[in-house]
């Protein structure tokens, strides 16, 4: 009998017609493996709630002296001295920084992602899509510490020499493009959180304009519509709120990207509204002032503002689902 | 049969190992405690400015013991390091500034051992101006503090008259993250200016008004090098390994000094007593050390008080700071000798580690 068992277990195939005895045999094994199967994935979900309870748990208790030493007035001090007697902590200025750098990143991202893929799905021979699609994948495999490096010592002191003083005579009366020109700042930041959320973006974005029926794509050219008709008439209303959900996956990236942004940031007070000056996100001032701090203040409100990254995060995804739920009930 | 349940027990179990591991990782405080090789492997990070020094003491002091003892030493920052002490994951962190008040309390019993003495060197680049700027350490905290604004102010024309100095403006770099440099000069702009003093204060991690921060000395030695006007301050050592240029800093006698071993030796010397904690301030020393750079700075080992490795440790900062040995490598990568009053201090201290 045990080695019958062993057997089946091993083949996996109850051979035909080998007797009532094997085929009770093999009910068990498969009530077995399909409460193991059930245990072990329900376990496996169960971590990913366990891990990120604990990590909001330690977050939160990481930061309560901070919390109740300042309360919510954090959230809109513009200041962070680390230096008893006027020891001071706020986050606004970070949560500027984050707000311009992730949002700046994907406006441009967004238009370049969807261009991307709707070349490669729509209008590249078939050829050339994979090795496209492949080399804009592998932006997303360049470490982030590796860009950050790019960006302070090739990317930071070209646009300050070539795109900056060319923004600022153009456009120098917009707030944004007034001041002066500096390798590390804002602008560099949403420019290599560009590079970071483009692949991710694009690539989603692909992968949901192959949904589109091609049917519907056929039906739109059948009726005379142009190219440029068809994509705007069937694949851009259907894939809109798959669309959507990429932007907010790619939000999400920007947000907590910590060490290529601290790299080229310049990591400063204040909030100007200019894209030169150096300026400082809630990501990279937790990784920059994460070890070794010098008060306890200071530690407990580098974890207030890790507290707002969590809350911010959390925030951005209920939205993105809000609307991603509100298109799908519009488009059907 | 058998195999199967074994196989999906083995799982289970793993998941939830998984599981256990993730929500206990809040406390730490696990030392490594290694069983037979507790007394020959010793574990270090922290200070990158003596990890070239540290990197010497390593293969030489292993072929000096019998049998060798095992130092291995990460140069994460000191920020870095006197977190991984607090936690105990390493047996010993290094810290170019000393502890303050609450990492010293978190640490919960540790000593802090002056095992090498270095300087922080101000840096510059300004086109058309190569080397030899002199300044004051006064004129080092207006700049940072917004008070001069372009390389041709008044105050600085005045100490350079053979220099040629242009209108660009001055751009000053800082550290964003906590570092012995920055204490080290605000340890000296403190001392020297009553409104540095009562607006930004003395730590390793400030509130600059002005300027732009860098990650690290690369960092800062990176966004130097970009930036035609800016000035910094980093670890002198990286000065000649990045081809950085350094101006001459005025010292109370009123002479202009470039951190060298001597200048920085004759700082020291003006060490008389050491206070209980071993936190020794040598920036801005007395006009009597005539030829003293007024930037240099101890840095520091942090061990705890009661250490499963204790003889291990109390031999190798032994070795460390014997003049005879560790510190001998010292004068080649710009670390000076270590002072008659600071050594007698480090061996009391090195004799309570263990008891």
């Amino acid at each position: 009998m045990e080695g019958t068992a062993a057997s089946v277990g091993m083949t996996g195939v109850a051979p035909p017609g080998s007797g009532a005895l094997g085929r009770r045999q093999r009910g068990r094994l498969d009530r077995i493996g399909d409460r193991s199967l059930y245990v072990i994935t329900l376990a496996a979900a169960l971590l990913s709630a366990v891990v990120l309870g604990g990590i909001g748990y330690e977050v939160v208790h990481g930061a309560s002296a901070s919390i109740s030493h300042f309360g919510l007035g954090f959230i809109t001090t513009n200041n962070w001295d680390p230096v008893p007697p006027h020891e001071v902590y706020g986050a606004a200025s970070f949560i500027y920084g984050t707000a311009v750098s992730s949002f700046g990143a994907l406006l441009i991202a967004t238009p370049l992602s969807i261009a991307i893929a709707l070349f490669l799905t729509e209008l590249a021979p078939r050829r050339a899509r994979t090795p496209i699609g492949t080399l804009v994948e592998l932006l997303a495999a360049i470490p982030s510490v590796v860009l950050g490096l790019w960006g302070i010592l090739v990317l930071g002191p070209f646009l300050r020499d070539h795109v900056e003083p060319g923004l600022h005579s153009v456009l120098g009366w917009i707030p944004l493009f007034g001041g002066d020109q500096s390798p590390v700042g804002l602008l560099p930041a949403m420019l290599i959180l560009t590079i970071m959320t483009v692949p991710i973006v694009s690539s989603l974005t692909r992968e949901i304009f192959l949904t589109v029926p091609k049917e519907s794509k056929e039906g739109a050219l059948a009726l005379g519509a142009t190219r440029w008709e068809m994509i705007k008439t069937t694949v851009l209303p259907y894939s809109r709120p798959g669309i959507v959900a990429a932007v907010i996956l790619g939000l999400g990236r920007a947000i907590g990207e910590a060490i290529a942004v601290t790299q080229v940031i310049g990591g400063a007070l204040g909030i100007h509204a200019n894209l030169f000056v150096p300026a400082d996100t809630l990501a990279s001032r937790i990784a920059s002032n994460a070890t070794g701090a010098p008060t306890a203040l200071n530690l407990a409100s580098v974890f207030y503002l890790g507290v707002i990254l969590l809350a911010l995060s959390v925030i951005f995804n209920a939205v993105a689902r809000l609307i991603i739920r509100r298109m799908t009930l519009k488009g059907s | 049969m058998k195999k199967h349940r074994l196989f999906a027990a083995a799982c289970v179990a793993g998941a939830l190992a998984l599981t256990v591991a993730a929500c206990g990782s809040s406390s730490s405080s696990t030392s490594s405690t290694g069983g037979a090789s507790s007394s020959t492997t010793l574990v270090g990070a922290g200070s990158s400015l003596v990890l070239p020094l540290v990197s010497k003491w390593v293969p030489d002091y292993a072929g000096k013991t019998d049998p060798p003892v095992t130092v291995t030493y990460g140069g994460i920052g000191s920020g870095g390091g006197i977190d991984a002490i607090t936690n105990r994951t390493v047996d010993f962190g290094a810290s170019d500034a000393p502890l303050s008040a609450d990492q010293a309390s978190a640490c919960d019993n540790c000593l802090q051992v002056p095992w090498a003495l270095s300087a922080t060197a101000i840096a510059y680049n300004v086109s058309g101006v190569d080397n030899g700027l002199q300044l004051t350490p006064q004129i080092v905290a207006d700049i940072y503090l917004g008070n001069i604004t372009t390389w041709d102010d008044p105050a600085i024309t005045k100490l350079n008259s053979g220099v040629d100095l242009p209108p660009t403006k001055i751009t000053p770099i800082y550290r964003s993250d906590g570092s012995g440099d920055t204490y080290a000069l605000t340890d000296l702009l403190s001392k020297i200016s009553p409104d540095w003093k009562s607006q930004i204060g003395t730590s390793t991690l400030v509130k600059f008004p002005v300027g732009t921060g860098a990650e690290h000395n690369d960092g800062v030695a990176a966004a130097l090098g970009q930036t035609d006007g800016a000035i910094a301050y980093l670890g002198a050592a990286y000065v000649s390994t990045n081809s950085l240029t350094e101006a001459a800093l005025q010292n109370e006698a009123r002479n202009y000094e470039e951190p060298t071993v001597k200048a920085i030796s004759a700082a020291a010397d003006t060490v008389k007593s050491v206070p209980s904690d071993n936190a020794i301030s040598i920036t801005a020393p007395p006009a009597s050390a005539k030829d003293a750079y007024p930037l240099s700075t101890f840095t520091y080992a942090i061990v705890p008080q009661s250490s499963p490795k204790a003889d291990a440790l109390k031999k190798f900062l032994t070795y460390a700071i014997d003049p005879k040995g560790g510190q001998t490598f010292g004068p080649d990568l710009l670390f000076a000798p270590l002072p008659a009053p600071v050594l007698a201090a480090d061996k009391s201290t090195i004799a309570k580690i263990g008891s």
